[in-house]
This record gives structure tokens, C-alpha cells and sequence, in this order.
């Protein structure tokens, strides 16, 4: 039975997530309800420690619940093997990282190809992608330069392409204008939140940035791993 | 699959010093193996050679149990029909027929106990090297029946040179009665091997034959084969077809045991060698390896969480070890070429010095062969490919999450 049949992309009931910090045990996600629609454009935050990190990797399948359902494009993701939850993130999940984690030995086009190889999409509709998403992103210059030859912010508008290029149905970011100067970040910040309306894929992020918060339509407080509040903005 | 290729060399030179130093570890350990190896076929070749071509000859017949005994009536059963056999085989050189006897040789000024040997001193010049390693007079110039070839210890001995006068004692076959000739010393060699440069007489085989009252008889055929390894296999049908009507043909591994023996110890130690530097080596690929890893790990985490199946994980590393490998191997063959190389055209003198039986007669020089640029280079490839297993099994095991718990 699909739970986010109704225009609903994530589904989290009751989840809970105990680490053992050597022996200790510590809850860093204490049942959390949390419905996310198709297209929103959602803030986490919260205080490091919050639990924000911890509640992106259970969403993501990242790491397993200790407690409670998490559903995602309407698959409950602790039904799936390993290999399945590989195959759901690499097909339905683009991820955007603080450092932006590029692959230091790959272009920027063939780190926009990689999830694109994964997925065996043909050659041709590999570059009509990329040239397509990296014009987009205004970046289609920089095709054949390794990303240690390109700035922060041009870094990370890679690590954006790499993460819409598969077409997803949902991107998260962790931090992702937290190496960034304040300009840099606004302007990646709009530019992202301009592929959300075009594309309406959904995107959520975890942040401290005010920019981001400013910009977010939902923002969602977490506070020791309890939602503490949950606000949506027009 | 490319992609992961192209990744995995592209991966390893990331930290060129560090695949450098790795590549050459590796490669100095190859290296190491092939010199090793050349050096132990070089000493081979060289012992067996000093063995065989001084005196020995490659394989010999006798009558059975004239080698235990040294009996002068234990000749070979039926020569005639042996020489004419041995003449038609194929894969013989040479061979020649000798007579051997303990003997007391006397000088004017001294007497010493030697092995009279009778030859033919035109096939034996193709079994031994007597001929080559005359220092004074004469090879058996001429015909004289009364010539006698000596070594440069016994004339030392005997206080003799050229033209000296020397009497031979020996027992005769049958009777035992002692017949005595005088020879004339017509040449005196130096083998700078003692046995045969004190204890060996040479003259010419009718008459000894003459003086051992043995008729035609012989008691050695002494065999060179077309190749030297023929002479190291004791199974093949040679060896049967004349070890019959009482006689016995053996190889040079059945006259010298102990060179045979060092051969196979030499062997065996060029095969430990081997397992230890491949245990150095394999230390070394997985410290490596492992070193890469860890500096990748949150890199592994994304790959891992963008959707890379395990197995692609594990695959990367095992590209990555391959191409590490391929580097190691070029490097290692390169150096250890060149080393060999080098020794090959200077040598190693261990004239003189006396292993296993056996007395250095050349330089030793490293002998390069097919196995070691392929056989080795592969088995350090396929090596390198199963010490890579543990390090790529760790990264298909690899938890995303935990791999990047430095971020989210």
C-alpha cells in the first residue's frame, strides 16, 4: 500500500533513530511525523545536534530506523534490500553536499554523467542532458575542467547539475550554502529555488542559513530530535 | 564499466609520490625476483656445465656395478652393438668410450695413486675438456701409444714436465697380476679442479685396454645430448632402452646427486624468495590501498549514496589495484631487466670455488628468461588482484551514512 499516494512524496510515522556513542546509547530522532508534498521547496533546521542530519540520512535511506515507517515516492524503505535502496536512491534521490563532493578525478561533465551511467540512459540523451542542464545552471563552459579548477560557488552549481541531472523526485542538500559567501549562496539559492517551480521536483534541505531559511516555503524546527515546529510561507 | 576504469587510473594518480613509491616497492620486489632467478638458472647452467663438460658428459653406461665397485672385469655388455645404437639416436651429440683403473703412477722422484683413464682422444675431445685446458705440450699429438696427459697438481707432485718419463702400475683384469708400462708425458693440463688435476692420468685407449688385459672391452660410454636438459629427465625411454642385458645408463642427476640435489634446494629458495617478497608485497598493496581508501572515505560515502551498487564499489578498488599492479610490473621489469642486464655483461667470478661437488669453471653470469618477464609479472598481477580482495570487499561493505558521518 502506497502512503504518499495522495500528492505526497515523504512520509515519515513515529520514526526514531538510537546511535551507541561508544556504548552510550543517544536518540538522536525521537518520533517524527512528517508528511512532505510533491514540488515543496522545505527547510530543516535546528541547533547542531538538533537531529537534522540524522533524520536526512533515514529519509534517504542513507541509514536505517531504529522505530517507525519511513515512506519515500510510495515505497516504505525498510521493505527494500540493499541493493534496492541503492538503486531507489540513485533513481529517485539527487543529493547536494555542504563540501559539494565532487569527484575530484572526473570533468564536471563526467561528474554529471556518472549517476546518468549508473542509470544506462543512452549516449545521446546523456549529453542532450548535460549540455541542457549545465547551460541552465550557466556553467556549460567549464565541461572539460576538473572541479579543483573551479570556485566554490561554480563547484557547487556542478554538485546542483549532478543532482537534477537524473531527474529525481527529490533533492537534498545538506548545508549546501555553508562554503559559500553570502552572495554566491542567495544566487544559488534563487537559482534553486527557480528549478523547483520549472521542474517542480521537491527539494529539502538542512541548514543554518538564514538565506535559505528566508527563501524556503516550509520550514520545519528540530529541536533534540523532536519536531518543534513546522511553518509554512507563501 | 569504462568509466570505473578510467576512475580507478585516474584514482591512483591522485597522490603520484605515494603510487610511485608504492609502484616501485611492488616493482623492486619483481625486480628482485627476476634477478634472483636469472642468478639461480645462470648457476645452474654454469655447475652443470663445470660438471658435465669437464669430464663427465652429460649421461653415462657402465656395466652394472662397475660404479660401486671400480671392478677393471666389469665391462660393458656387448659395446659394439651400443655404439652402433647410440650412433643412430637422435637427440645424442657426442659420446665416447673409456677405460678406467685405479693406477699407481711413479716418477724418478715420486709416486702417487691416480685414476688411469684410456680414451679416444678424438671423441673425447667432444666430451671433455681436456683438449682446452692443456697448459704445457700436446693434446695426444700424433699416435704414440706411450703418450700420457697429466695434471698440473700430479707433475707438480711427481716433480715432472714434458718428455719426463712416468711408469704405470695397474692390476689385470681376470688374474690380477700387475702390468707395468713406461709413458712419456706428452701434455700436462690445468682444470683448477683438484680431483682431476692430481688424480687423473689420461692415455690412449687400446692401451690401456693392452695393459688390463680387457681385449675390447670398455667401461664408460660417457653421452652429451643435443640438449642439456635432456640429460636431467630420469624417466624417458632412453635411459631403459640401455639399462638392459646387465649394464646401466644413468644421467648426470643419478652420477652427481648432491649437484641435483643443490639444483632443486636452489629451486626451492628462489620459490621462497618468491613467497616472501610476494608476502612483502602483498602488505605493501593493501597498506596502500587502505591508505587511498581511508582518504576517500566520505568520497566513497557519496559514490555510495548517489547509487553505486556495492559491487561497483568493490570493483573500483580491484581496478584500481589492477592499474596499480600494471604500474608496478613495467617499473619492476624495467629495473629488474636493467640489473640483470648489467651482470650479464660483467659476471660473477666464483672460478675456483668448489659447490656441491662441483668446482666454478666460467663466470656466472644471470640468464633471462621468458617466464620471468611473463610468468612472474602475471602471478604479481593476479596477486596483487587476490591481496585487493579484502581491501574491495571493505569498500562494497561500506555503510553510505557511516562513510560520511563527517557531514550528513
Amino acid at each position: 500500500m502506497s502512503e504518499t499516494g495522495n500528492g505526497n512524496l515523504i512520509v515519515t510515522k513515529a520514526v526514531t533513530k538510537t546511535y551507541h556513542d561508544n556504548g552510550v546509547p543517544v536518540e538522536a530522532v525521537r518520533g517524527i511525523d512528517l508528511t512532505i508534498a510533491k514540488g515543496e521547496f522545505t527547510a530543516i533546521v535546528g541547533p547542531s545536534g538538533s537531529g537534522k542530519t540524522t533524520f536526512l540520512n533515514v529519509i534517504s535511506g542513507l541509514d536505517s530506523v531504529t522505530s517507525g515507517e519511513v515512506w519515500l515516492a510510495g515505497r516504505k524503505l525498510s521493505d527494500m534490500s540493499g541493493r534496492e535502496l541503492s538503486d531507489f536512491r540513485r533513481d529517485h534521490i539527487g543529493f547536494i553536499f555542504q563540501a559539494y563532493n565532487l569527484i575530484p578525478v572526473l570533468t564536471v561533465e563526467e561528474n554529471v554523467e556518472y549517476i546518468m551511467l549508473l542509470q544506462e540512459v543512452p549516449k545521446d540523451e546523456r549529453h542532450r542532458r548535460i549540455n541542457e542542464i549545465l547551460k541552465e545552471l550557466g556553467i556549460d563552459k567549464y565541461t572539460n575542467r576538473l572541479p579543483t579548477k573551479l570556485s566554490g560557488g561554480q563547484q557547487q552549481r556542478v554538485a546542483v547539475a549532478r543532482a537534477m541531472v537524473s531527474r529525481p523526485s527529490l533533492i537534498l542538500a545538506d548545508e549546501p550554502t555553508a562554503n559559500l559567501d553570502s552572495k554566491t549562496g542567495a544566487e544559488l539559492l534563487d537559482m534553486m529555488r527557480d528549478l523547483n517551480e520549472k521542474s517542480g521536483m521537491t527539494f529539502l534541505f538542512s541548514t543554518h542559513d538564514q538565506k535559505i531559511m528566508e527563501r524556503a516555503r516550509r520550514l520545519v524546527t528540530l529541536e533534540d530530535g523532536v519536531i518543534q515546529s513546522d511553518e509554512r510561507r507563501e | 564499466m569504462w568509466l570505473q576504469i578510467k576512475l580507478a587510473i585516474r584514482n591512483i594518480f591522485r597522490n603520484k609520490r605515494r603510487t610511485f613509491i608504492a609502484g616501485f616497492a611492488i616493482g623492486i620486489g619483481l625486480a628482485a625476483l627476476i634477478f634472483t632467478d636469472a642468478l639461480v638458472i645462470g648457476m645452474e647452467y654454469n655447475m652443470i656445465a663445470s660438471a658435465t663438460e669437464s669430464f663427465m658428459g652429460e649421461g653415462q653406461i657402465h656395466r652394472k656395478g662397475f660404479r660401486d665397485s671400480y671392478d677393471v672385469e666389469e665391462t660393458i655388455v656387448d659395446p659394439e652393438d651400443i655404439i652402433r645404437r647410440l650412433g643412430q639416436e637422435p637427440m645424442v651429440a657426442h659420446f665416447t668410450s673409456r677405460v678406467l683403473s685405479f693406477a699407481m703412477i711413479t716418477s724418478p722422484a715420486n709416486v702417487s695413486s691416480v685414476t688411469m683413464v684410456g680414451i679416444d682422444p678424438e671423441t673425447e675431445r667432444h666430451l671433455s675438456q681436456i683438449d682446452d685446458a692443456m697448459i704445457k705440450g700436446d693434446y695426444f699429438a700424433g699416435d704414440n701409444m706411450r703418450d700420457i696427459v697429466i695434471g698440473s697438481k700430479l707433475a707438480e707432485i711427481l716433480e715432472v714436465d714434458i718428455g719426463s718419463r712416468v711408469v704405470l702400475t695397474v692390476a689385470q683384469a681376470h688374474t690380477g697380476d700387475l702390468a707395468q708400462e713406461m709413458f712419456r708425458v706428452s701434455g700436462i693440463y690445468h682444470f683448477n679442479i683438484r680431483e682431476m688435476d692430481l688424480a687423473m692420468a689420461f692415455v690412449r685407449l687400446p692401451k690401456a685396454q693392452q695393459m688390463l688385459n680387457l681385449d675390447h672391452g670398455i667401461h664408460e660410454i660417457a653421452i652429451m645430448f643435443k640438449t642439456e636438459t635432456f640429460g636431467r629427465g630420469k624417466s624417458d625411454p632412453f635411459w631403459q632402452r640401455y639399462s638392459q642385458n646387465g649394464n646401466v645408463a644413468v644421467p648426470w642427476t643419478v652420477l652427481m646427486p648432491m649437484l641435483a640435489k643443490s639444483i632443486e634446494v636452489s629451486q626451492f629458495a628462489t620459490f621462497l624468495v618468491g613467497v616472501i617478497l610476494f608476502g612483502v608485497v602483498a602488505l605493501g598493496i593493501v597498506n596502500t590501498l587502505f591508505m587511498s581508501m581511508h582518504e576517500r572515505m566520505f568520497e566513497f560515502g557519496v559514490l555510495r549514496a548517489v547509487g553505486t551498487p556495492a559491487m561497483a564499489m568493490g570493483r573500483l578498488i580491484m581496478f584500481e589495484a589492477g592499474a596499480l599492479a600494471m604500474l608496478s610490473i613495467v617499473l619492476g621489469a624495467i629495473l629488474g631487466l636493467i640489473v640483470t642486464y648489467i651482470v650479464m655483461l660483467t659476471g660473477i667470478n666464483y672460478t675456483g670455488i668448489e659447490f656441491a661437488g662441483v668446482t666454478f669453471r666460467k663466470l656466472l653470469y644471470p640468464v633471462l628468461t621468458f617466464k620471468q618477464f611473463v610468468i612472474y609479472p602475471a602471478v604479481v598481477f593476479v596477486f596483487t588482484l587476490l591481496v585487493a580482495l579484502y581491501p574491495a570487499a571493505y569498500a562494497a561493505r561500506l555503510s553510505p551514512a557511516k562513510a560520511m558521518r563527517r557531514s550528513f
